[in-house]
């Protein structure tokens, strides 16, 4: 039981670390970013690109390499989030809100069948891997570079925490969430705090790519779809445009899985999962920690 | 001004509908006029049709199959060819994907393929079954193995691999010889996949027992649940039926959930990727069912120095049974002494004795091979090595 629980924890982060770039998009400009998932796929790929240069150097270096990679990995994944937002978003702004969804969509192709152009369509495998011994805790075991990964996680979680609640920039991006209108009269620079905010959940689904590349070692240029998914399911769980809500959805979906894997077994885990998305969007289409939205007419 | 437009219009339209009409009839009058123009078509080359993953998941086979095929079509037409004319190779994308099969399928049919060699994916293949039949195209199946392929019947079909339940018959043996107790195993849910497994599992009643099934989605990355589950039956065996990608996953996932007995895998996960995916540590001294492939091939090392020497690469897996395909459809034809497809499917029928890198060819009443030429591989030292051949 122990070990379901942290194997839910740790595939839950991921979710997590998706699910918030997500709901940060969703929050300030309502636009599902179905292309998220495949950021997350390009941060994988970068991690591998530059593992694959850097050679021999980074292998000795092991999990400090990793850690490297993943700020590298985060700047360029960050970057083609703004570039995204820049092409295929923000032309669209003020059109009906299907329009975007189908760009978003389009870009999702674009970044999928774009990495396989540039790197083939094998599966490609990490250079650096983290394997590592094991301890027991409780009844579970407990890998050191899990311990590591759900850490790292953690505190970038932590720091978007605190820079969305404790900055200039978070402030104006609340602001905006509330009312974009307002925002700018009030003498806020919306469209750079939108890039900001593409940026920020670029990254982190970036981050995620990477530390999927080193722990599971295989990517491929479709990694992105299912995770993609899964993510947006656990922001709907957690209410989709709460930050917080988009960490607790990630751990929870990432918890269900595997006790509905342990219970009905492995076949029934996706259904499963989504199941739980229909319930939620049902019974609490507003998620876990979502506010009731009233309209005001 | 508007009357002139409809004017106009409806000129066009009749126009348009007498081209439509004419270009009919002179369709009919080919149709009606095949007997003769067929003459004309026997002098031309013999076109061969390959559906082969060259991209998706399964895209590291297709070229392979596909230089397979092609040597075997240079070496015959170096030799004049049969009866006369020349073979061509067509090859068209499967993707490993039912869509693209369908797509690829009557690509072929259109372009007057007479015998398809190809078919790799199991699931892609089952629905390019009905093209070809309707077509009249007898199919010689160098790699799919689902027993779902020979279950329907259909009398085009023909399998020069070992089939799903041929691959269980040797998986079983093999547990039996290394003696284990408690078999375990983990499908992918595909055609191809489930096949294998559910065959495998009816024999597991006496000992090897079975000892718990789990079925995974493909392409997710983390399979620790799944791995969780399956080791709740306490496997010391455990048996992988799907493709690489997610073998190399389940691997390593097993081995670092603590599990020490043996894993075997099925052949669609036989290429050195899964060495490479699940670690060469965590791989080392997997098990895997297959059928022959180049390097386990006693006696093939002209064969893999020509190939070599051609395209410039190693020879992989079903290099050597697309090779036997076409070479088995060339003797079919020169026997039937037609492309006519009910002959030529009649000749394959009467084939006895062509030797093939598997044995000698004899079809079943199923027309499957009626030797599976299965073998044991495994990886040692990080390469997949030959281990057993069963015999």
């Amino acid at each position: 039981m122990t070990q379901l629980l942290w194997n839910g924890l740790f595939v839950g982060s991921f979710y997590a670390l998706v699910a918030l770039g997500y709901t940060m998009v969703y929050g300030i400009i309502r636009l599902l970013n179905f292309a998220h998932g495949d950021l997350y796929m390009l941060g994988a790929f970068v991690g591998f690109g530059v593992l694959s240069v850097a050679g021999g150097l980074a292998t000795g270096l092991g999990f400090v390499a990793l850690l490297i990679v993943l700020i590298i990995a985060m700047l360029v994944t960050g970057t083609a989030g703004l570039l995204l937002e820049r092409v295929a978003y923000r032309p669209l702004r003020g059109a009906p809100r299907l329009s975007v969804l189908i760009t978003a969509v389009g870009a999702s192709f674009a970044l999928e069948y774009g990495m396989r152009l540039l790197a083939g369509p094998n599966p490609e495998v990490y250079p650096v891997r983290l394997a590592g011994d094991s301890v027991n805790l409780l009844g579970a075991r407990i890998t050191i570079q899990q311990a590591s990964l759900i850490l790292i996680a953690i505190l970038l979680m932590a720091g978007l925490q605190w820079l969305v609640m404790g900055t200039e920039t978070g402030r104006a991006m609340r602001a905006i969430s509330q009312d974009p209108t307002a925002a700018l009269y009030m003498g806020i620079n919306v469209d750079a705090v939108i890039a900001r905010t593409f940026f920020i959940g670029s990254a982190l689904a970036g981050a995620a790519g990477v530390m999927a590349g080193g722990y599971y070692g295989k990517i491929d240029f479709l990694m992105g779809f299912i995770i993609g998914l899964k993510a947006f399911t656990a922001a709907v769980i957690g209410g989709i445009g709460n930050i917080k809500g988009a960490m607790l959805g990630g751990l929870a979906l990432g918890l269900l899985e595997s006790i509905g894997t342990a219970w009905i077994g492995g076949q029934w885990r996706d259904v499963f999962a989504f199941t739980f998305l229909i319930i939620f969007l049902t019974l609490r289409p507003t998620g876990i920690l979502g506010e009731r939205v009233t309209e005001r007419v | 001004m508007t009357a002139y437009l409809t004017r106009r219009l409806s000129r066009v339209a009749l126009v348009g509908g007498a081209a439509v009409a004419a270009m009919m009839l002179s369709a009919c009058g080919n149709g009606l006029a095949s007997g003769g123009g067929e003459q004309s078509s026997d002098k031309g080359p013999i076109v061969l049709g390959m559906l082969t993953p060259l991209s998706g998941s399964s895209s590291a086979i297709g070229p392979y199959m596909k230089n397979g095929a092609q040597l075997a079509v240079d070496e015959i037409n170096g030799k004049g060819g049969v009866d006369g004319r020349k073979l061509e190779l067509k090859v068209e994308d499967e993707a490993c994907d039912a869509k693209s099969a369908t797509a690829g399928a009557n690509k072929l049919v259109t372009a007057g393929v007479k015998i398809s060699v190809g078919g790799y994916c199991s699931g892609a293949t089952l629905p390019t079954l009905p093209i070809f039949e309707k077509a009249d195209v007898p199919m010689l199946i160098p790699a799919a193995n689902s027993n779902e392929l020979v279950k329907q019947h259909k009398k085009n079909v023909f399998l020069i691999n070992g089939t799903g339940a041929q691959q269980s018959d040797a998986a079983f043996k093999f547990m039996k010889k290394v003696g284990a107790t408690k078999v375990a195993l983990m499908d992918d849910n595909t055609s191809y996949s489930k096949d294998i497994a559910d065959t495998t599992a009816k024999l597991l009643t006496g000992s090897p027992a079975l000892a718990g099934r789990e079925s995974v989605t493909a392409g997710e990355s983390d399979y620790s649940a799944n791995v969780n589950a399956i080791l709740k039956g306490q496997p010391d065996f455990i048996y992988w039926t799907g493709y690489y990608q997610e073998g190399g996953l389940i691997i390593r996932q097993l081995r670092q959930a603590g599990y020490t007995g043996k894993v075997m895998v099925a052949d669609g996960s036989v290429d050195q990727k899964l060495v490479d995916i699940a670690g060469s540590e965590a791989a080392e001294g997997v098990f895997a069912t297959m059928t022959q492939t180049p390097e386990t091939i006693q006696g093939a090392d002209k064969w893999i120095a020509d190939y070599k020497s051609k395209f410039g690469a190693a020879p992989g897996p079903y290099s050597t049974q697309a090779y036997d395909a076409v070479r088995v459809a060339a003797e079919a034809v020169k026997q039937a002494g037609s492309t006519d497809g009910d002959a030529v499917i009649k000749a394959l029928e009467g084939i006895d004795g062509l030797q093939l890198f598997s044995g000698p060819l004899k079809f079943t009443p199923d027309h499957t091979l009626s030797s599976g030429g299965f073998q044991i591989l495994t990886v040692e030292k990080g390469k997949i090595v030959l281990k057993d051949t069963l015999q």
